[in-house]
């Protein structure tokens, strides 16, 4: 309990004055940061955490959407889907969070439009992946990536059962089947295709992370079950806090024996250098720990 | 007009629009230099010996260095065990190094991987936090760091502008240094096709995959047309053939290359991987307003 209170502390102190955190040295709010961030004060009542949220209310896009940082054009990315697990997390209007979510029902990879797709099966076939099988891309009019398809797959996943469209539904249906897709052949993810010209890429820790969370729920899965084995066995020899802390989450909703271990790395990466971290690896931390002491941990959904 | 002469008068209309829009310069300023200046070095292996190598290397140059933010940009993009994929730590420290002794004011290793988010992990694996612990050596996230809006200065991608890193437009004196590598889409990846790693993932993706729609060489001529490198120090001293940049198999070429102008730099390496630089779109373009790609306009130093 002691070391989440001094990260929050820390986070709290690092706060811009006119709400929200930056990456690194920056003056800017980044959205990611903040969501990260948001989630690590969890309930902890205070300025920081106030002016976080409206900074979030105020910078959504008239779309919906959510830009990559405040003053960023206004045309949304990837971050939608974490403003609106954080926000849900923060209990905060849900008007604006529904428009998010429609955003992101709305935005889909560009091999989900019947011209890429086609491309894609018979013309560009260096890049070997299943185009009928799409999620998200980082950007809109790019192809779909692992880390913003199983952050929108979450973001989704957390929609109540009474607000679960059709649409909905199809998409968690379409998103699962695209990271079940684009596995590693030695298990977890890469940023994208497991396999690229024919050769076989190797897993990430933080992407394998997120994706297992995006699938809660499904550890009969071959490709999940594959996914966990990798994921506790890199966490062994893992030096970044930022890349255990996500282990450490994604272990610890799976409920996984591993998880302990991990975390315990992660206390030992982070004992002597925690006030140096940057804002994302700290709020990461910070979120894995405060689940292991029993709290809420903004990325489970309901399985 | 029969349908004859409607087909013919078409075809000419049509003919003329395309040369006309492929002839319309795409630049807003020319920035090569009348005449480019190159060093080879010999080196069979990575280890502290580089240091003295590169420093003498860089003497050759006459470099005006004394006083200016130096920002050295190598090429990490994943970490795979036994691949070379990645600019070896030991000459990042040593072009550190070299920049100090030549009176930098501050030198800054700054990256911003394509692949991979954890850019902490990627610092370790590749031994690069233990040379720039031990050098004293700041390290930025370009992945992360503040941007700025930045109107690009040529419009061959047709991006327009592009989110820099506040840490890039700051720095004084841009040294790129890359692994040499083959690429399965832009055929080479070298000084050129490094400066995609200032596009900052936080905005752009991991990868940046809008680079990549907007056409790889579009915009590698983009990008080193608004922020060209004044300096380039590649590593071959095992460079990757085959099938780059990830998954190609390790060529041993035993040299480091030091330039003053990122063309001539990429074309002389590309000659040397057996590659024609004209075939090369982006080296053929940048040819022509960014740096020197023929051979009787670059000098080689000794």
């Amino acid at each position: 309990m002691e070391l989440v209170r001094e990260i929050q502390s820390e986070i709290e102190k690092r706060s811009l004055s006119g709400g929200g955190w930056a990456s690194g040295d920056g003056r800017r709010a980044g959205i990611e940061t903040t969501c990260y961030a948001l989630m690590a004060l969890r309930d902890r009542p205070g300025r920081a955490r106030d002016t976080a949220i409206d900074l979030l209310l105020r910078t959504q896009n008239p779309d919906g959407s959510w830009p990559a940082f405040e003053g960023d054009d206004r045309e949304g990315c990837w971050t939608t889907s974490l403003v609106v697990i954080a926000l849900r997390f923060a209990r905060s209007p849900a008007a604006l969070v529904e428009k998010g979510v429609r955003w992101l029902l709305n935005n889909k990879g560009r091999e989900g439009h019947w011209f890429w797709n086609w491309k894609f099966r018979t013309a560009d076939r260096a890049v070997q992946f299943d185009p009928d099988k799409y999620g998200w891309p980082w950007f809109p009019g790019t192809v779909s990536w692992v880390i913003p398809t199983a952050f929108s797959l979450i973001a989704l996943r957390k929609s109540p059962p009474c607000c679960r469209t059709e649409s909905i539904v199809h998409r968690i249906q379409l998103g699962t089947e695209m990271l079940r897709d684009r596995v590693c052949p030695s298990g977890g993810w890469n940023a994208g295709n497991g396999v690229v010209f024919g050769a076989a890429l190797n897993a990430h820790i933080d992407t394998t992370a997120i994706a297992l969370l995006a699938l809660a729920g499904d550890n009969g899965q071959a490709s999940s079950s594959r996914a966990l084995e990798w994921l506790r066995a890199a966490c062994v020899e893992c030096p970044s806090a930022y890349g255990l802390a996500w282990a450490a989450i994604a272990l610890a909703i799976r409920q996984d024996a591993a998880a302990g271990l991990c975390l315990a790395h992660l206390r030992a990466a982070l004992s002597a250098t925690h006030t140096l971290a940057n804002i994302e690896t700290l709020s990461l931390a910070a979120i894995a720990i405060s689940d292991a002491e029993g709290n809420a941990n903004p990325f489970h959904v309901e399985i | 007009m029969n349908r004859r002469d409607w087909l013919v008068a078409s075809a000419a209309v049509t003919g003329s629009a395309v040369t006309m829009r492929f002839q319309k310069r795409k630049y807003v300023r020319g920035l090569r230099p009348k005449r480019s200046r190159i060093a080879i070095l010999r080196a069979d292996q990575y280890s502290d010996k580089l240091d003295e190598l590169v420093y003498d290397g860089l003497l050759l140059f006459n470099l005006d260095i004394r006083g200016k933010s130096v920002l050295l940009k190598p090429n990490l993009v994943e970490y795979i065990p036994g691949k070379p994929v990645n600019t070896d730590a030991y000459l990042i420290g040593a072009a550190a190094e070299g920049f100090l002794r030549l009176g930098a004011a501050s030198v800054t290793v700054a990256e911003g991987p394509g692949h991979h988010r954890d850019t902490d992990f990627l610092l370790y694996k590749t031994d690069l936090t233990d040379q720039l612990a031990r050098r004293k050596i700041q390290f930025v996230d370009l992945n992360r760091d503040e941007l700025i809006k930045t109107k690009l200065e040529a419009s061959y991608s047709g991006l327009g502008h592009l989110w820099l890193p506040r840490t890039v437009l700051a720095a004084d004196f841009i040294v790129s240094m890359p692994k040499v590598k083959t690429h399965h889409w832009a055929r080479v990846t070298l000084s050129m096709k490094n400066m995609f790693g200032l596009v900052p993932g936080s905005r752009y993706g991991w990868p940046k995959n809008i680079l990549h729609w907007a056409g790889i060489h579009e915009s590698i001529l983009d990008i080193c047309a608004t922020v060209r490198p004044r300096f380039v120090i590649a590593d071959g001293i095992v460079a990757m053939d085959g099938d780059g940049p990830l998954n190609g198999a390790p060529r041993h070429l035993k040299t480091i290359l030091l330039a003053d102008d990122p063309v001539a730099a990429d074309s002389t390496l590309a000659r040397l991987m057996g590659f024609r630089p004209e075939g090369v779109m982006h080296l053929r373009e940048a040819g022509r307003f960014i740096g020197n790609l023929l051979p009787s306009a670059i000098s080689q130093l000794e």
